[in-house]
């Protein structure tokens, strides 16, 4: 870190009077230079708390999940650096988003003025100021955030997290005791041993398939991964989406879109017994989903809480407890998941050779209604490096709906645009995926790297942007669906096995 | 001004040279009691073959995440005369919280709290987790990492590939150089004694 220098002009003197008069100047220059440093002082109390209350001390306070506290001047001076680094490498605040063209909800992301802030208050040697300008600390609700929740279940066993090691994925079972259909509007999520839960995928189960599985193994619930989903879901999404197929007529009521499999719960006359209830992550506040929309909850469902630890250098034991939020008004419209590329990229071939530093899938869809968007995600596993999803509007503007630069396997997040995003007829849809199957990718599970080809388990790769959408009127929601239906067939039909079964016909 | 500089420069000089002028191995023998009230001197431990310090921090989280390692390389190398020591770098840390902090994660080495940082000086560690491997005579014989976990902050792998700190010691117990004398540690930068908040003021 370079320090703050005052240059002066050089002026070669020969005569005293020169020397004088260069002495003069000198102390002029200094003055002048010290009081502008000194009214440019960035102070703890005026700049850097107000930016340190907003984004970091939610999960960096006592009983959150953060590692340190950062509510005091002294707290913040005492990690300065640290947090200086981080910022600018904008591993946190953890929101992998860039800056696209739409906001998002609850956005933890530090501007680039602020970053330069930070590193200027660094570089002044983190004065305090005065703690009069100090702004107050802001309130956060004790409990749940989003008051008392109308159901609370917590998991009926604890699950031991080892003091080291790779990181974990588990499934867990949490009977609800539901006698008939609900809607969720949200689920909170309060874990015990924060310091090693990192996140948590919900979903429903209403056959009985997880208990099972749970049964199955001797520990507190089942391996996690997408193997075990691909179980519940009763096969791969491949066969999950050609099911829907089957279905002729969509369902009446609402559906949940999952980022999963945005078809096993669409169009299908029977309700889906498997689908998702949303998710939880480090940091992140629960988001009720938009006014009128909630997740249909079957009833006998079990609750599966998808679990990601972070061993923390310590055995801790967890049982978490879920807060859950049912909405009361009749829900009477419909949304869902427009995932491309279709499938995870099941129909993409995906096969990266070994030291690929970037491999591509790409995928685009025209929407045959007019949509508003209301969220956005990704995912892919540990090779992901960058992904993208924009819009090009019939009007030919083109605008980012989410960009992720650093793909980070552990920092899964739902985001939620500010407000509702309309997209008309004919705009297309685009995303992009890249993948890093190189040793510079120091997430890369196979050292030294492997050919990575498609498939569920973390060691394979798949890869998707999912866009969260409701049809600008109900009524044309099933043509939304027959479009979307219409792209997954299309897709499955460019696969090499496909053109080659069509070949052999 | 020039004559309170130059006596600030001889009161420093001398507040430097005390306990260390009249010491056999030049600049390095610290003698500092550890939280169990044993004097050590980690930086000189005469009757072993090397030592090694690791410094951490009780609220880091991957100073933490060490642990299970740091463990099991103290049992493993202390068997073959290899001393370690935990050396505690936050001066606000007191005994209680790091006997407390040692006890969660199972430290069963000398804790040591360096709360005047002198520990840090003299190996010139900058994070937590780092550690520095002394010879009996003081000799520095590496400093960095314990291995590359952690490819940079929040970047961590699967499991390390390169295990540098055990190379370096499986090196002095086979009397050979070790190979790369300085790594780049990752994790939390430990506070500096003299902020740079006092200097500019």
């Amino acid at each position: 870190m370079s320090s703050r220098r005052t240059s002066s002009p050089r002026i070669e003197c020969r005569r005293t009077g020169c020397r004088i008069l260069k002495m003069i100047l000198a102390a002029a220059i200094h003055v002048a230079v010290s009081r502008t440093s000194l009214l440019a002082e960035v102070t703890f109390s005026k700049e850097i708390a107000p930016i340190v209350f907003a984004n970091c001390t939610a999960c960096h306070r006592p009983g959150e999940g953060a590692p340190f506290s950062l509510q005091t001047y002294a707290d913040v001076k005492k990690r300065g650096e640290l947090i200086g680094e981080v910022i600018a490498s904008r591993q946190m605040p953890p929101w992998k988003a860039a800056a696209g063209d739409i906001s998002f909800q609850n956005e933890r992301r530090l501007s680039a003025d602020q970053i330069h802030l930070f590193a200027q208050w660094i570089e002044a040697g983190m004065p305090e100021g005065d703690p009069a300008h100090l702004p107050p600390l802001p309130q956060f609700t004790a409990g749940w955030s989003l008051g008392e929740p109308d159901l609370i279940v917590t998991m009926p066993a604890s699950f031991t997290v080892p003091a080291d090691g790779p990181d974990i994925y588990r499934n867990f079972v949490v009977p609800l005791g539901l006698k008939t259909d609900r809607w969720v509007k949200a689920i909170d999520f309060r874990p015990r041993a924060r310091s090693v839960v990192h996140h948590s995928l919900f979903f429903f189960e209403s056959n009985g398939l997880a208990r099972t599985l749970d049964e199955e193994d001797p520990q507190t619930g089942f391996k996690g991964g997408m193997g075990a989903m691909m179980r519940l879901r009763g096969g791969p999404p491949v066969l999950a989406a050609d099911a829907a197929e089957e279905e002729a007529t969509p369902s009446t009521g609402p559906q949940n879109g999952n980022g999963l499999n945005p078809l096993e719960n669409i169009g299908k006359a029977k309700p889906a017994t498997f689908g998702t209830l949303g998710g939880w992550a480090l940091g992140a506040r629960p988001q009720p989903l938009p006014e009128g929309l909630a997740y249909r909850l079957p009833a006998g469902s079990d609750l599966i809480l998808a679990t990601h630890f972070h061993p923390s250098g310590k055995t801790e034991e967890e049982a978490s407890t879920v807060g859950i939020y049912f909405a009361n008004e009749p829900i009477t419209r419909r949304f869902t998941a427009i995932q491309l590329p279709t499938a995870f990229g099941a129909f993409k071939n995906i096969d990266i050779p070994p030291g690929k530093a970037e491999y591509v899938i790409e995928d685009s869809f025209a929407l045959p209604v007019a949509v508003q968007a209301f969220g956005v995600g990704a995912h892919a596993h540990y090779l992901g490096k960058s992904m993208t999803m924009t819009a090009t509007l019939p009007s030919g503007e083109t605008r980012v709906l989410l960009s992720i630069p650093d793909w980070d396997f552990a920092w899964q997040e739902q985001y939620r645009f500010a407000e509702y995003l309309s997209l008309p007829q004919g705009t297309v849809l685009r995303s992009r995926i890249t993948y890093d199957n190189s040793v510079d990718n120091p997430r890369n599970p196979s050292d030294p790297p492997v050919r990575v080809r498609f498939g569920e388990e973390s060691t394979n790769e798949m890869g998707a942007v999912t866009l969260m959408v409701v049809a600008a009127n109900e009524s044309l929601m099933p043509q939304l669906l027959d479009g979307y239906r219409n792209h997954f067939r299309q897709s499955l039909l460019q696969t090499p096995l496909f053109r080659l079964f069509n070949l052999k016909k | 001004m020039l004559v309170r500089f130059f006596f600030r420069v001889i009161c420093v000089f001398l507040l430097m040279s005390q306990g260390t002028v009249f010491s056999e191995p030049p600049a390095k023998r610290i003698e500092i009691t550890d939280l169990a009230g044993e004097t050590q001197t980690p930086l000189t431990v005469a009757d072993r073959k090397a030592s090694v310090l690791f410094f951490l921090l009780p609220d880091c989280p991957v100073s933490n995440a060490y642990a299970p390692e740091i463990k099991r390389i103290s049992a493993e190398y202390a068997r073959q005369n290899i001393a370690s020591f935990v050396i505690y770098v936050d001066p606000a840390l007191d005994p209680a919280g790091a006997k407390k902090h040692a006890a969660d994660f199972g430290y069963e080495t000398p804790l040591i709290c360096d709360t005047s940082l002198q520990l840090v000086e003299a190996t010139g560690v900058t994070i937590a987790p780092e550690v520095a491997v002394m010879s009996p005579q003081g000799k520095r014989l590496y400093r960095g990492r314990i291995d590359n976990l952690y490819a940079g902050l929040g970047k961590r792998r699967p499991q390390a590939t390169q295990h540098d700190l055990r190379a370096a010691l499986d090196a002095i117990l086979s009397g050979k150089p070790v190979a790369h004398e300085t790594t780049t540690a990752i994790g939390c930068f430990i506070e500096k004694r003299t902020p740079k908040a006092i200097r500019s003021k």
